[in-house]
């Protein structure tokens, strides 16, 4: 989704500051779109336009809305006409804070607007952080704007509206980045408060792109309004650079074409994820885990100030790596960012996440630490995170990643955990039914001593003694004395001990019979091997099992479920029957 | 019928069979055979069912005789009953 729309963002930005560097002076809204119309990068640049005021106005409103008008076609059209009349009013809100800030001579434009717009009150505050990261282009914006609203009764409706859709999505995305673009700035020394002018570009989309890390921003937003100020008087008098913005145009102005046919929901993944990801080494994965931060976004939308200390383990890793990659593009200078066309999604993604990497590093380092420590513990899926922030989407992926990475660490500790349990359990078991038949007065000292100290001391000294002192007859009568307490229950009545002796006695006597007639059954039938028809042909004989009580029902009765699935045959999934027959 | 001679009724039980035992006494007693798989549940089945109604027929023994306490006599009753009937 945010993949198709980045492009067709950075090209416009990038249109748009050509076009203010170009024509100094304000057009009217429609003549710009009239001469606009018939070209490719023009109606890009709509697109955006629409897309940003409809994001706004989407951030100011619920995101539910925007969700609906996604899934509804037909609401959608008429819904998108209606933001298309608020991006109007939207603007003016930006474009005031611009004026007031900047002082910018586009007033004249602005005033309209501003008239109309005073009702969003909430939302004035974010676009002028907004307006304060990119300076010039906001400024641009408004003349642009109007001709978005133009656009979708001139243009075949039909694409509009998608259009209008595909901004909706955007717009929880573009402002996701707004607001952690000021927040760079704000931290960032000069340097980096001139190297974010130019990337402030590719960020937008960027935010498109992640859509999970854009509504992040909302709960970070505590920002300096001094801070901002100074950012935009330094973006102001550096804004020159439009050279980075010029390539990208072209390569994705297809993605474009494809994504707005196709509308935001799955199949723009399919088809922009293996472009996309470039050094991902898993695509499909990827395109799986973007649908579900998709659905993550949505359930996040409502706490976004949860995400922060949420923030992936894998982020943190990531986000050094890409803070070092910023450090090194600045070395470079700004022409790294324009040099690297062909991965022009990829860039500014690194860019934005390092930036958010910084942003958080500055905010929690506690957290981060944390985080990659469980990032240590899944180092297997460390891979899966970077490709996944490398791509745009990776922003909705990123926040299914870090729900599973925590997930993955606790079952690799459960796993680790459970193995150590298991055979200290099975020995103390062990350990136990050895003590037990032991005789009263040497074995109760011994074991008490064992007990005491746990697992070691009581490992070591039973063992030796089995071999030993134990005689055969007392693990055998542990068996008897086991189903000697069966009887205590069967009976229902208190009994002497002499009884149970008696009842010992009785089992032991039984249990030949049992062998010499399975050995008698099993050498009728050949066989050297008792098999569950020789013990069901016992039964039967014992009149236990009859024509109506059959062995299964027996089982059934008596047996737990654990033994009964390892005795009664049931059908599994993939055609099995388990107790093969 | 001091209270060290008798053995409450018990309230809960172990429903985990022996399999360890069940084999081993059948190993101990046949060598040369060996129990098939999962066999040894229904041998522990059979003693179950054995020892149920060993139980059921020494209680009734005991009420028969008007005691509360099933005594040694009842099981011995109950058991060549009961071992003749659990032939094979």
């Amino acid at each position: 989704m945010a993949y198709n729309f980045s492009p067709d963002s950075e090209p416009t930005t990038r249109t748009l500051l050509r076009q203010v560097l170009d024509t100094a002076v304000p057009r009217t809204p429609r003549r710009a779109r009239s001469t606009r119309s018939g070209c490719w990068s023009l109606h890009s640049a709509q697109r955006d336009l629409l897309e940003t005021p409809s994001s706004r106005r989407q951030r100011s409103q619920t995101k539910m809305t925007a969700r609906r008008r996604s899934h509804t076609a037909t609401s959608v059209d008429r819904l998108a006409r209606v933001q298309a009349s608020g991006h109007l009013e939207e603007q003016t809100p930006r474009t005031l804070l611009k004026n007031i800030i900047l002082t910018a001579p586009e007033s004249s434009i602005v005033m309209p607007e501003a008239v109309v717009k005073l009702v969003p009150s909430p939302q004035v505050v974010q676009p002028s952080r907004r307006k304060s990261s990119r300076g010039s282009l906001e400024l641009q914006l408004p003349e642009l704007e109007p001709p978005t609203t133009l656009a979708p009764g001139l243009l075949a409706p039909g694409r509009r509206k998608q259009r209008l859709r595909l901004s909706e999505f955007q717009q929880g995305m573009d402002w996701g980045h707004l607001s952690q673009e000021p927040r760079e700035n704000a931290d960032a020394s000069s340097l980096t408060s001139s190297l974010n002018l130019t990337f402030a570009m590719p960020l937008q989309p960027q935010s498109v792109k992640r859509p999970g890390l854009a509504r992040r921003p909302p709960t970070r937003r505590v920002v300096d309004v001094g801070t901002f100020l100074q950012d935009l008087r330094d973006t102001s008098l550096t804004v020159a650079p439009p050279g980075e913005s010029h390539r990208t145009p072209v390569a994705t102005v297809p993605m474009d074409t494809v994504l707005e046919d196709t509308q935001p929901f799955s199949q723009p993944l399919a088809g922009h994820s293996p472009s996309v990801h470039h050094s991902l080494p898993c695509p499909s994965p990827s395109g799986a885990k973007e649908v579900e931060g998709a659905a993550s976004r949505r359930t996040r939308s409502s706490g976004p100030g949860l995400q922060n200390s949420y923030s992936g383990p894998g982020k943190p890793a990531q986000l050094l790596a890409r803070k070092m990659e910023e450090v090194e593009a600045i070395a470079m200078g700004l022409p790294n960012t324009s040099s690297v066309s062909g991965e022009d999604g990829i860039e500014p993604l690194q860019n934005g996440v390092g930036e958010e990497a910084e942003e958080s590093m500055e905010e929690s380092m506690s957290v981060r630490e944390v985080e990659k420590a469980a990032e240590e513990q899944g180092s297997a899926r460390a891979e899966e995170p970077e490709g996944h922030t490398e791509v745009a989407a990776a922003a909705g992926s990123l926040g299914a990643i870090e729900a599973k990475e925590p997930e993955g660490s606790s079952e690799d500790e459960d796993t680790s955990a459970s193995p150590e349990l298991p055979p200290s359990t099975p020995e103390f078991l062990r350990t136990r039914r050895l003590q037990f038949p032991e005789p009263a007065p040497p074995p109760s000292t011994a074991v008490l001593p064992s007990e005491l100290p746990k697992h070691l001391s009581a490992r070591i000294p039973p063992r030796p003694r089995i071999p030993g002192s134990r005689p055969r007859q007392d693990p055998n009568k542990a068996g008897l004395n086991h189903y000697a307490k069966l009887f205590s229950f069967y009976a229902k009545m208190p009994m002497e001990k002499k009884a149970e002796e008696m009842v010992e006695k009785c089992l032991d006597k039984y249990f030949q019979h049992l062998c010499n007639d399975l050995e008698v059954f099993a050498a009728h039938a050949g066989r050297k091997t008792v098999r569950p028809e020789d013990l069901e042909l016992l039964l039967r004989r014992q009149g236990l099992v009859t024509d109506q009580v059959s062995l299964h029902v027996l089982v059934e009765r008596h047996l737990p479920l654990e033994y009964r699935q390892l005795l009664i045959p049931c059908a599994f999934s993939g055609n099995s029957v388990f107790p093969s027959q | 019928m001091a209270l060290s001679t008798t053995v409450s009724q018990r309230k809960m039980i172990r429903r985990k069979a022996p399999r360890g035992f069940l084999k081993r006494i059948f190993k101990r007693q046949k060598p040369h055979l060996r129990l098939e798989t999962s066999s040894d549940l229904l041998v522990h089945l059979n003693c179950l069912l054995f020892v149920h109604r060993l139980a059921e027929e020494s209680r009734i023994n005991a009420c028969g005789s008007k005691c509360g306490v099933i005594k040694k006599e009842h099981v011995l009753a109950a058991a060549k009953v009961i071992l003749k009937k659990s032939r094979g």
